[in-house]
């Protein structure tokens, strides 16, 4: 199974990371650039947009990869994704609130 | 001004880490906590931050050369997700000197590992140092899930306790035990290192300890470092840098370890 190259599969998760990374530097950038020229708070949202953005990037590289194996009927890694998927989700409910 | 020097810091880390190929991210939160003042749980987010933006740029250059198996990275995937959102979860129940002692045990483990270890097995080779048009991978079929899934979920655990990558633990395991080429190995571990570290980061930032002032430099200077650190590899004497990075864990190493007796005082 894993001598099987799928070139396309591969670029179009590559685009997804690609996109997260560059795009987000480049909000964080601007949004540290903003903090030295303009004051309050709008510098640390941009920020904070970037920063959200680039966690998320991980996360809608497993829906796409796990949407992708199921459109090809890979049925076996396309529940595997979901289980990521699930798994990274679970996180975000119980992080709330401890100290 | 803070934010200047988080850049500056994020920049040699990621030069750091990319001339290594070991990932920078164990020097960042140490060095947050020791000369930034920063609280220790909101520099292990600041530096989960970095770790995925770094594992997303990278990743997606050894994804265009079809280098990564995406299968066996999800499969993985599931046990270092857990693992890392457990230990994210948990941390927040740990109090500071646990995890600066924590840190300390984890800086010598890895300086000493570096020291002894180079040469024989050598993991840990970034992309610059296999930049080759047309790779050639052999067929393979990777081996001992168990024992894979198993490794990968401490990798995760370790994650979500010290905001790192996980590679050294990764790589050796696919490579040695899981029959997998040392390249797919790097590749895919990269790969999987931006879900386990989302994962602990998920967490962390529900409770509060990712601060966008601290993550965002940090990240900005991490990737601009890492991407002059892939171009400069392979021109310059990586041995050098090694050693100076094997310095700087065992000086930091030192630091915690005093400041955790001062501490107790």
């Amino acid at each position: 199974m894993s001598e099987v190259r799928e070139p396309k599969f591969d670029s179009i998760v590559a685009w997804v990371l690609r996109i997260g990374a560059f795009g987000c530097f480049f909000i964080m950038l601007t949004g540290l650039i903003t903090g030295l020229f303009v004051r309050g708070h709008i510098s640390v949202d941009i920020e904070l947009a970037g920063v959200l953005l680039m966690l998320a990037t991980p996360v809608v590289r497993v829906i796409v990869a796990c949407f992708l194996f199921f459109q090809e009927k890979d049925w076996k890694y396309g529940w595997i994704s979901l289980g990521v998927l699930v798994i990274l989700m679970l996180g975000s409910v119980f992080g709330i609130g401890e100290h | 001004m803070v934010t200047v020097l988080l850049v500056i810091l994020g920049f040699f880390a990621g030069l750091l880490g990319a001339l290594t190929g070991i990932g920078g991210g164990v020097l960042l939160t140490p060095i947050l906590a020791l000369h930034f003042g920063i609280p220790i749980r909101q520099a292990i987010g600041a530096s989960l931050v970095a770790v995925i933006t770094t594992s997303a740029a990278s990743s997606s250059v050894h994804l265009q050369r079809h280098t990564t198996d995406i299968r066996l990275g999800m499969t993985l995937e599931l046990a270092t997700a857990f693992g890392a959102a457990v230990t994210a979860y948990l941390v927040g129940y740990f109090n500071r000197s646990a995890l600066e002692g924590l840190f300390a045990a984890f800086l010598l483990y890895s300086a000493i590992t570096i020291l002894t270890k180079r040469g024989k097995v050598k993991p840990l080779e970034d992309e610059s140092a296999m930049i080759v048009d047309e790779t050639v991978i052999p067929p393979y079929e990777p081996k001992r899930y168990p024992l894979g899934l198993a490794a990968s979920l401490v990798a995760g655990a370790l994650s979500g306790l010290l905001g790192i990558g996980g590679g050294p633990i990764k790589v050796p395991v696919m490579y040695l035990f899981m029959n997998v080429p040392l390249m797919v190995a790097t590749a895919t571990s990269n790969f999987m290192i931006g879900v386990t570290a989302a994962a602990s980061a998920i967490v962390y930032y529900r409770r509060g300890d990712i601060l966008a002032e601290y993550a965002a430099p940090l990240a900005v200077g991490v990737f601009l470092g890492s991407l002059l650190g892939a171009r400069l590899a392979p021109r310059i004497n990586t041995k050098v840098v090694v050693y100076l990075l094997v310095g700087v864990m065992f000086y930091l190493a030192g630091r915690l370890i005093v400041h955790l007796f001062q501490g107790s005082l």
